[in-house]
């Protein structure tokens, strides 16, 4: 022992880093893109790719820009971006022109991410913003679902959810909905079962609560309900359009969400009503909308609901307090 | 009598390395040549030296007085010459006055008066006397926690040893079962209440087992987590009280003393003994010779590793105390003291080498924080100058600097030492806002 190393404590740390998780949140998307791309085919496959690859080639440039080499690009690569290009890969139709995705990706990495300062600085979502992004600006080519499925099927253009809310009957059945069979529809958003898996994944990795997603579908699910007064809509509700795909992976992403269990709680209710309400006001597909809308309010939320400190006064002297205080006013 | 504990529901459950050192019996470590006492062991005012350079001391002799009632007694823990009397470095890395002992290895001792009684203020005199303070770490003068201001009703002893790698508390326990019961009672008594319970991680059930059959006290099993060992969290787990914020154990009407200070209460009161020697662990991955030690205060680290066989090639640093709040050594030219817990050599995988990367808002620092702070938060507004806005929005006063929130960090964060950075500037700002006022 030559050298004298001043270590600052604790001195042992647990051996997950930010890499790790977010390589599980890669491997959790994954059973939902091979599903998308066994429904629709190699143009699923190929919009992944594109959205994905320039995702990452996006915030290369970016940190090349910012004078850094290669070695350390590698150093710091998270595998964030290599998420969101997932992810706005898979909330497109696989019949999309082959720009859309390049420059969803682009706009989300290098405005939404990159703008703000990089992993962990950005306010919003960026596959959100991305996908929203591609909605506006291609709006015909981003509503035009109609493509013929692997198994010879041809899918008609609106999506479920849209006929759903129309109060067109579907002629699908729930089982077919959860699997996404003859379904049409975003490429990682048919098969509610393989995002299920990838979300039991990550809660048995412990990357995300299993309670946020739960809240978040359960609350969407039974507003719909109440709003067409017809509990049968639950089911359908849910396992139509993205709210899964929203829920499981877009909503929990831990920068833009709450930071602790109280803020979430309130946070995910929230979102889970303002869904519902949405859906039900423009019958059209909001998922992606609300959660853009609601991280913008996440400050709010961490701001109003905080964990109190270990020995404060109990909750119900604070209120007896309060009470207290209030009775002595009127008194005066 | 045993009962279960309750559980604070946060902390971390970290791989506890006892393996290392739990069956390794307490071995009397041979006095060294020279030792070093320091006068500054405790918190409080250091001690006042009596003794001069030249002088002759004897084992058990008074080199320093207490200055004050927050300070504590010292004592010569070898027989011989003292050498100087010079400021040295702790290991903390501050300047504190040491007496240098050469030691004449003649072993001539002396001991305090035996008491004539065993009345509470006869006890409490003594200790006071032989000057105990908290064994676990902190150091702060038993006889102040045995004068609570409030009335107290329950003696809480804490064996939880909730840091990794330390087993001295364990060793203890098990081969000094009677002694460490009449200490206890002996506590109990001095303050003057019929409820003892001494808490126990259930990883130690021989421990709980010979504990549990004395019928005075209470043995409550804790559940094997980190911090369990912090004086509110144990508190909590044994009683169900909360400890009020910003407020002291009595206020909740409990004392909560360390095991080593019941042992070290017994030796005083029972064996007429001052406090100059104390148990501890050496242990680690880079020690060829894990051990526990029965060590004079005032002995030289360096001694302590040669004694221990050594390190191994890959041990990278020392640790004294526990591996999560533990300070590294700056180097091996330094001297135990009454709080010196343990001694670990841990390797190069330990060491932390990955550079921060930016905080990604997991909320886990949070999730984890027994005191149910808001880490991510004091961190980003303190490294931003804000410290009043880093109080106000996480509460940076009420941190009790466990670690959990870096040890879980996914970024590499360094959390806790924001955190003190923090709790320094304001209690440095409140100092001078009060000055001002004055």
């Amino acid at each position: 022992m030559d050298t004298v190393i001043i270590n600052s404590t604790p001195h042992i740390r647990s051996p997950r880093t930010t890499k790790h998780i977010m390589l599980d949140v890669v491997i959790a998307l994954l059973p939902a893109c091979i599903m998308g791309c066994i429904y629709f085919g190699w143009s699923a496959l190929l919009v992944l790719a594109l959205s994905s690859i320039s995702a990452v080639a996006t915030e290369v440039v970016w940190k090349l820009c910012q004078k850094k080499n290669f070695k350390q690009i590698l150093n710091e690569f998270d595998y964030t971006s290599c998420i969101t290009g997932l992810l706005i890969g898979m909330c497109m139709s696989s019949s999309v022109k082959w720009y859309v995705p390049i420059l969803a990706s682009v706009f989300a990495i290098s405005i939404v991410k990159m703008l703000f300062g990089g992993t962990g600085k950005n306010i919003v979502n960026p596959a959100i913003v991305g996908r929203i992004f591609a909605f506006m600006s291609f709006t015909t080519i981003m509503n035009d679902f109609a493509t013929e499925l692997t198994n010879g099927t041809v899918v008609s253009g609106a999506t479920t959810l849209t006929n759903l809310l129309k109060g067109t009957a579907s002629d699908l059945t729930l089982g077919q909905m959860f699997l996404g069979i003859n379904m049409a529809g975003c490429i990682g958003e048919t098969c509610k079962l393989a995002l299920v898996v990838g979300g039991i994944y990550l809660v048995v990795r412990k990357v995300i609560d299993i309670r946020w997603p739960v809240i978040y579908i359960v609350t969407t699910g039974l507003i719909s309900a109440a709003l067409y007064k017809d509990i049968a809509m639950f089911m359908p509700s849910i396992l139509t359009g993205g709210l899964f795909l929203g829920a499981i992976f877009m909503a929990t992403d831990y920068v833009t969400s709450p930071n602790n269990k109280y803020a979430c709680y309130a946070y995910y209710l929230c979102l889970g009503i303002l869904t519902a309400i949405l859906r039900y006001a423009t019958q059209m597909e909001v998922v992606s909308f609300c959660i853009l809308i609601m991280n913008l309010f996440v400050p709010i939320f961490n701001k109003f609901f905080k964990p109190r400190p270990f020995g404060s006064k109990p909750i119900k002297d604070v209120i007896k307090d309060f009470f207290a205080k209030f009775a002595k006013k009127k008194e005066v | 009598m045993i009962k279960n504990g309750k559980y604070f529901s946060r902390g971390i459950h970290i791989p506890d390395k006892k393996y290392l050192s739990k069956d390794i019996p307490i071995r009397e470590m041979e006095t060294p040549s020279v030792v070093a006492i320091s006068l500054g062991q405790h918190i409080g005012k250091p001690a006042v030296p009596t003794v001069q350079v030249g002088d002759r001391v004897l084992q058990g002799q008074l080199i320093g007085k207490a200055d004050g009632f927050v300070s504590a007694n010292i004592y010569a823990s070898v027989s011989g010459t003292v050498l100087a009397i010079e400021k040295h470095r702790n290991v903390n890395g501050a300047m504190i006055d040491h007496v240098v002992i050469e030691n004449d290895f003649k072993y001539e001792d002396v001991v305090l008066e035996p008491l004539a009684d065993r009345e509470p203020e006869t006890i409490k005199a003594r200790i006071a006397e032989a000057g105990l303070v908290g064994m676990g770490g902190a150091g702060f003068p038993t006889i102040v926690k045995l004068s609570p201001k409030t009335p107290v009703d329950t003696l809480i002893i804490n064996g939880a040893e909730c840091e990794p790698y330390l087993t001295c508390d364990y060793r203890l326990m098990l081969e000094k079962t009677e002694e460490v019961l009449k200490g206890i009672k002996l506590l109990a008594k001095a303050i003057n209440v019929k409820n003892i319970l001494v808490g126990i991680e259930a990883n130690k059930p021989d421990a709980i087992e010979r504990f549990g059959k004395d019928p005075d006290i209470t043995v409550v099993v804790l559940k094997k987590a980190y911090p369990m060992g912090s004086e509110k969290h144990l508190i909590y787990c044994c009683t169900g009280r909360k400890v009020p914020l910003g407020k002291l154990p009595s206020d909740a009407g409990i004392v909560d003393l360390n095991l080593a200070t019941a042992y070290a209460t017994y030796e005083a009161v029972e064996l007429n003994k001052p406090l100059y020697e104390r148990f501890m662990t050496v242990s680690g991955e880079g020690f060829n010779q894990p051990m526990n030690l029965k060590v004079k205060i005032g002995t030289r680290i360096d001694d302590i590793v040669n004694y221990c066989g050594g390190l191994k090639d890959d041990a990278a640093y020392l640790v004294q105390g526990g591996p999560m709040m533990g300070p590294t050594m700056i180097s091996t030219d330094i001297y135990t003291t009454k709080t010196t817990s343990g001694l670990l050599a841990l390797t190069i995988k330990d060491v932390n080498v990955s550079n921060p990367t930016p905080c990604i808002n997991c909320g886990r620092c949070a999730s984890v924080c027994p005191m149910h702070l808001l880490p991510m938060q004091i961190d980003f507004y303190t490294l931003a100058g804000d410290y009043e806005k880093a109080d106000s929005v996480g509460g940076v006063m009420n941190c009790i600097s466990c670690g959990c929130c870096t040890y879980v960090c996914p970024a590499k964060r360094s959390l806790v030492q924001s955190i003190a950075l923090a709790k320094g500037k304001i209690m440095a700002m409140r100092k001078a806002q009060q000055g001002g006022g004055k």
